[in-house]
């Protein structure tokens, strides 16, 4: 046992005990977080799509599809995996986004990039107001709080005269620093918008901010003796959450330069983030990249049976809540996190049996 | 603050003719008690005494009807829980309340939460942050050597034993630089080995980082050995108080908890 003696207000420790904690910091430092891999894994698959030869343009839009998913998977992510609160109407956020873009775009002109940030900060503020709402209800009936505010948000665009209802806002070619770009061009676009969503999502969970979002998650009691504002906390989950979205939706409405209520007034946009997140793996960085593309490439790769798409994302569903609660993401990393445990184990000086 | 309020065994927290009642049982009638800072206070009594709604109420989980709390001579009335522990004032649960499926280390962690600075910068890991995020981090490790943890920092605590789970309690509960642990029922459950760790465990953070403790235990050992002062409290009354040898023999309270040899008779 260390001999732990008091210095300067804190303890000092023999030298076994600094031994000891040497040896499990090295090991955490040999050690690349397996969940990080995966994703920067797959994130330099996606940059290098556009580059290999057999890839026409439609299935680069396919592919941004996949990405605008991607980021809208990450936003739901923070609020579902790790805050512990079930948003069914997100498709509401990724309309709010996709239409604040498209009439900056419309009536201003305004460059792509500044589109996806305005987008984004106008989500948030919505996710952040919406949030004083919701967050009065709990469990089942938050669900269908948001449920409901995906239809609202849908009959708001279908109406008001300003978001030209089932006609729809037809956009100019995207602009960005005053250079018209291509299908090339939009998937790079969409490409950097999925790097720095990501970061911010690893920044936010690996920091103070995502342990108290998991510590409300987890047990509100404990959260609230450790000091996590409950309120302050789960607004802020729900506007960075609303903001991500927000800027897939942006990306959405330019991939094809036109938005109409007949694609964002569908909720179908918040089942299938919402399943996206939960299939790949809600609490985890690679989760959303695996549930996003899951989504989007389902129905491209069963061709003719597309249709039949809507049944197999059920069968899915059903089979990872039955056999994979964490997602599938979960289930991949779980042999290298034994591994990984076990060498803990030794470098702390534990019998491993 | 003062440099009187912060020598030992000036008053830390009180509170007084604390009621609590729910519907028409009262659970505390007129309950008061001081925590000297620096000491070792136990809060015993019968089952169905009162002593976790007491210790619900000065950690402010818990309504009460009237009376006040003072901590460190402020009054806190309207303290909400996650206020007391940016105050100094950290406690741990009867049940184990711990996050079930994070690490031992996440654990740890999130009980430095009020150490972080505001969720802004901690989220964009400005310098500031992430200095405050280091130092909070060699401190849990320092903890957690302190509380034998180290081997299942990297564990998932929902696995780990009994006796382990209520290590990590304790460590998350002293992340945080608490100048006052409120304990309930920390050996509640635990065998003898377990229960003699943690009771040394308890005397150190008492004796060498200088935490305040008030202790709500059924078991009578662990509170006659650490204790330096003992409120007994019955039918949500305060029955007896003084130090463990004064406790022992009064009639009162071993009437209370063995009842009167003429009720027996």
């Amino acid at each position: 046992m260390a001999q732990i003696t008091q210095t300067n207000g804190l303890f000092q420790q023999d030298d076994s005990a600094r031994d000891r904690l040497n040896a499990v910091n090295a090991c955490k430092r040999r050690f690349l977080r397996q969940d990080v891999t995966a994703t920067l894994i797959v994130f330099a698959a996606l940059v290098l799509v556009p580059q290999l030869p057999f890839v026409k343009g439609w299935m680069l839009s396919q592919a941004s599809l996949a990405i605008i998913f991607i980021i809208a998977a990450l936003g739901i992510s923070i609020l579902v995996g790790y805050t512990g609160l079930v948003s069914v109407g997100h498709g509401g956020f990724l309309a709010i986004g996709a239409y604040t873009s498209a009439l900056l775009t419309k009536y201003y002109a305004v460059d792509l990039v500044v589109g996806i940030i305005a987008a984004t900060l106008v989500s948030a503020f919505f996710g952040a107001l919406l949030a004083l709402v919701f967050l009065r209800l709990s469990g089942a009936f938050m669900a269908i709080g948001t449920l409901g505010f995906a239809f609202f948000v849908g009959t708001v665009v279908n109406n008001v005269p300003i978001f030209e209802g089932r006609d729809g806002i037809l956009l100019d070619d995207n602009v960005v620093l005053g250079m018209e770009i291509g299908d090339f061009g939009f998937y790079y676009v969409s490409i950097v918008t999925l790097a720095v969503m990501t970061l911010f999502v690893y920044c936010i969970v690996n920091s103070g901010t995502g342990r108290a979002f998991m510590a409300l998650r987890d047990s509100e009691n404990a959260a609230m003796s450790s000091g996590v504002n409950r309120l302050l906390y789960r607004t802020l989950a729900f506007s960075i959450s609303a903001g991500i979205t927000g800027s897939a939706g942006a990306l959405n409405a330019h991939i094809v330069n036109y938005v109409s209520a007949e694609v964002f007034a569908d909720i179908w946009f918040s089942v299938d983030i919402l399943m996206a997140v939960v299939v790949g793996g809600p609490a985890l960085l690679f989760g959303p990249y695996l549930g996003g593309i899951f989504v989007v490439m389902l129905p491209f790769f069963l061709e003719e049976l597309a249709d039949f798409a809507f049944i197999m994302k059920g069968v899915v569903l059903i089979l990872v809540l039955r056999f994979a609660q964490q997602g599938v993401g979960e289930v991949m990393f779980r042999p290298i996190q034994n591994y990984r445990r076990r060498k803990l184990m030794e470098a702390g000086g534990a019998k491993v049996d | 603050m003062t440099d009187a309020a912060q020598s030992p065994g000036s008053e830390h927290l009180r509170c007084e003719n604390i009621r609590v009642s729910f519907g028409g049982v009262v659970a505390c009638d007129n309950l008061s008690l001081t925590v000297p800072r620096g000491k070792i206070i136990g809060l015993i009594g019968p089952n169905g005494a009162g002593k976790t709604t007491l210790f619900n109420v000065l950690t402010r989980f818990q309504e009460f009807d009237s009376g006040h709390i003072y901590y460190e001579g402020r009054q806190i009335d309207n303290s909400r829980p996650h206020h007391m522990v940016h105050m100094g004032l950290s406690r741990t649960f009867q049940n184990i309340n711990l996050f079930g499926n994070q690490t031992t280390m996440k654990n740890i962690m999130t009980g430095a939460h009020n150490l972080m600075g505001d969720p802004f910068s901690a989220m964009f890991w400005l310098p500031g942050a992430r200095k405050r995020e280091k130092e909070a981090e060699d401190r849990a490790l320092e903890i957690a050597d302190m509380l034998h943890l180290v081997p299942e920092l990297e564990s998932i605590v929902g696995t780990l034993p009994y006796g382990y789970q209520k290590r990590v309690e304790l460590a998350r509960a002293l992340a945080s630089k608490p100048s006052i642990l409120l304990l309930d029922e920390p050996v509640a459950g635990c065998n003898d080995e377990e229960t003699a760790e943690l009771k040394d465990l308890v005397f150190k953070v008492n004796r060498q980082m200088g935490v305040s403790v008030l202790l709500v235990e059924h078991d009578m050992s662990m509170v006659m050995q650490v204790c330096d002062y003992i409120y007994v409290i019955n039918f949500g009354a305060n029955l007896a108080e003084g130090t463990p040898e004064e406790v022992r023999k009064n009639p009162d309270v071993i009437a209370a908890y063995l009842g009167d040899e003429e009720d027996q008779a």
